[in-house]
């Protein structure tokens, strides 16, 4: 590790680890709770099982991001962070925040949860994604704020490269993004508009940015390739993230009562949005095709990989499948959704953060790369991971066109829950890979515990 | 036997046409990688990437639309469960076609075989 404040980022990463296996509980809870609906009724019902599975994601990816960041951003920036302190600080500010507001859904109804914390007098409660209290948002951004001047003044101060500003772009975006979270109309459809300014403008916006750079990141190191040839890959990544993203929004407009062209702008825009994913794939096979240096964290290598693939799958490819007008006429709401946000968070914004971990966490620990014993259980955790994840995506693809076909496509329609109740059968093999999932995820945190000789980088030419 | 230049440019060409064919130019993008092949020479590397598309995309097709076509027949076009097999399974076979054309393509621009020799 070349300077000491980055040593932060391992509260963050651990604290994103803990998060994530709560998230993946809940999310086996859900899903167990999908074909055995009074599972755990009444302690934890359905809507709050959901709502912490969601959270707890967003959560923990942003803890993973900062994470990130304050690995990334000295060595870039080739000096210490500006304030470790203040790092330090709000590290302990958003994981006490975060914790309260989930123990807040858990031990109260979200109605009383919501007069507690004095809602009415800024209300923004009770959207989805977008449940937490008032005063837990405005924790957000305080933390935001904090964390981007501490990023910034490193930068700006220290040497300027692009993979820092443009992460430090994508993390601004997401700072000034959520801000959207603050206004709620009362009128339904305008309302949709902020929601997804803030959802959408993240997952299929400025978060594509901040996964690119940290993928750029990690493939210089791993690979000793030309960083001048990675940067170009980046403004062409990020140009062609932000052309097609911004107005790609559209889509999400389709059937609610928004105006008609809504369907041409939303239908073009989102039709070129799995191009960015593709040219990350691209880049990462051509990045360690032309590697420069064998480095010892393999484990790293995969994750990157992964990453590229499985975005380009579940962001590009499986995005693409649903988001012509015509077709989300048909599909707006349904499992094939839910398909594509599993495997498109999970192989662009968690694997993205787990690659960052795979490569930074040895280096924190005081080696090059974990030794061969724990690489080879991370590997095993990566497979078990992504292989599930594919399957709970072909099961929930398969649901969502039974969905479709049964409930808004037959001639005879029948209803959401005798439809339900047709696909049963999909929700019991989802079930079993979100179990292989979270003994993927056992295993990837077995691998650090997994002692071994020390590997070291081959000599370079 | 060292690859010049336009051997090198060429099989890029192929290699990319066979990606097109995949993607957003079906047909067209085949119609040119013949035309590439065409023009190389046994034992090129040009002829290697340009063979190597043909294969995937011929493989490609067969398993796309003749596994698809069967299941429609087998399945029944009225079926929702034909769809639910149709759908899922071209999708994701699809992809994992485009994934290795790109990695020809990545083994291409560096005129590398798929496997080093």
């Amino acid at each position: 590790m070349k300077y000491e404040s980055q040593s932060i980022a391992k509260l963050y990463f651990i604290a994103a680890i803990g998060l994530f296996v709560g998230q993946i509980l809940f999310g086996v809870i859900l899903g167990l709770q999908y074909v055995m609906g009074d599972f755990l009724f009444p302690e934890i019902p359905f809507n709050v099982a959901r709502m912490v599975h969601t959270n707890l994601l967003i959560v923990w990816l942003l803890f993973g991001f900062m994470g990130a960041a304050y690995y990334l951003v000295p060595e870039e920036s080739e000096r210490e962070l500006y304030s470790p302190k203040l790092a330090i600080l709000m590290f302990w500010i958003f994981l006490v925040a975060g914790a309260l507001t989930i123990l807040g859904y858990l031990l109260v109804p979200y109605a009383t949860l919501a007069e507690i914390t004095m809602n009415d007098l800024l209300p923004t409660m009770g959207r989805e994604f977008l449940e937490q209290p008032t005063i837990t948002k405005i924790g957000i951004v305080i933390v935001a704020l904090a964390f981007i001047f501490n990023i910034g003044m490193t930068i700006l101060t220290g040497r300027k490269t692009v993979i820092s500003l443009v992460l430090l772009t994508g993390l601004v975006g997401l700072a000034v993004f959520f801000l959207f979270s603050f206004y709620n109309p009362e009128n339904l459809v305008l309302d949709k508009y902020f929601w997804w300014f803030v959802v959408h403008l993240w997952v299929e916006g400025v978060w594509e940015l901040i996964m690119a750079s940290l993928l750029a990141f990690v493939l210089i190191k791993v690979t000793g390739v030309d960083r001048e040839v990675i940067e170009k890959w980046l403004y062409i990544i990020i140009a062609m993230a932000l052309i097609s993203g911004l107005i790609g929004t559209g889509h999400h407009f389709f059937w609610i009562g928004t105006p008609d062209y809504w369907q041409w702008l939303g239908s073009i825009f989102s039709a070129l949005e799995p191009i960015p994913f593709f040219m990350m794939t691209l880049f990462a096979f051509n990045v360690v095709n032309k590697r420069r240096r064998e480095h010892p964290n393999k484990a790293a290598t995969l994750w990157a990989l992964g990453t590229a693939v499985m975005a380009f799958l579940g962001a590009g490819v499986w995005g693409f499948l649903h988001t012509l007008a015509p077709v989300n006429f048909y599909t707006h709401g349904t499992q094939i959704t839910a398909a594509h946000g599993h495997m498109a968070f999970y192989g662009a914004y968690v694997m993205v953060v787990l690659t960052m971990i795979s490569y930074s966490m040895p280096i924190m620990r005081g080696q090059q790369a974990a030794n061969a014993k724990a690489q080879i259980v991370e590997m095993w955790s990566f497979w078990l991971m992504t292989v599930s994840m594919v399957f709970i995506t072909l099961f929930l693809t398969g649901a969502g066109i039974l969905q479709v076909y049964l409930q808004r496509y037959s001639d005879t329609p029948i209803s959401f829950m005798e439809t339900q109740s047709k696909v049963e059968m999909f929700y019991w093999m989802r079930e079993i890979a979100g179990l292989v999932f979270l003994i993927g995820l056992i295993v990837y945190i077995v691998s650090f515990f997994v002692k071994g000789e020390e590997v070291k980088m081959a000599e370079a030419e | 036997m060292k690859t010049d230049e336009t051997q090198l440019k060429r099989a890029s060409d192929a290699a990319l046409t066979s990606l097109l064919n995949l993607t957003i130019l079906p047909v067209i993008g085949f119609i040119a990688l013949l035309l590439i092949y065409r023009k190389t020479r046994p034992g090129d590397i040009d002829r290697y990437h340009a063979l190597l598309g043909i294969q995937i995309n011929i493989i490609a097709a067969a398993v796309l639309f003749l596994v698809s076509t069967l299941m429609i027949l087998l399945g029944g076009f009225d079926s929702p469960w034909t769809w639910v097999y149709v759908i899922t399974y071209f999708t994701l076979v699809h992809t994992v076609f485009i994934v290795f054309a790109l990695w020809a393509l990545v083994r291409a621009w560096s005129g590398d075989k798929l496997k080093q020799a």
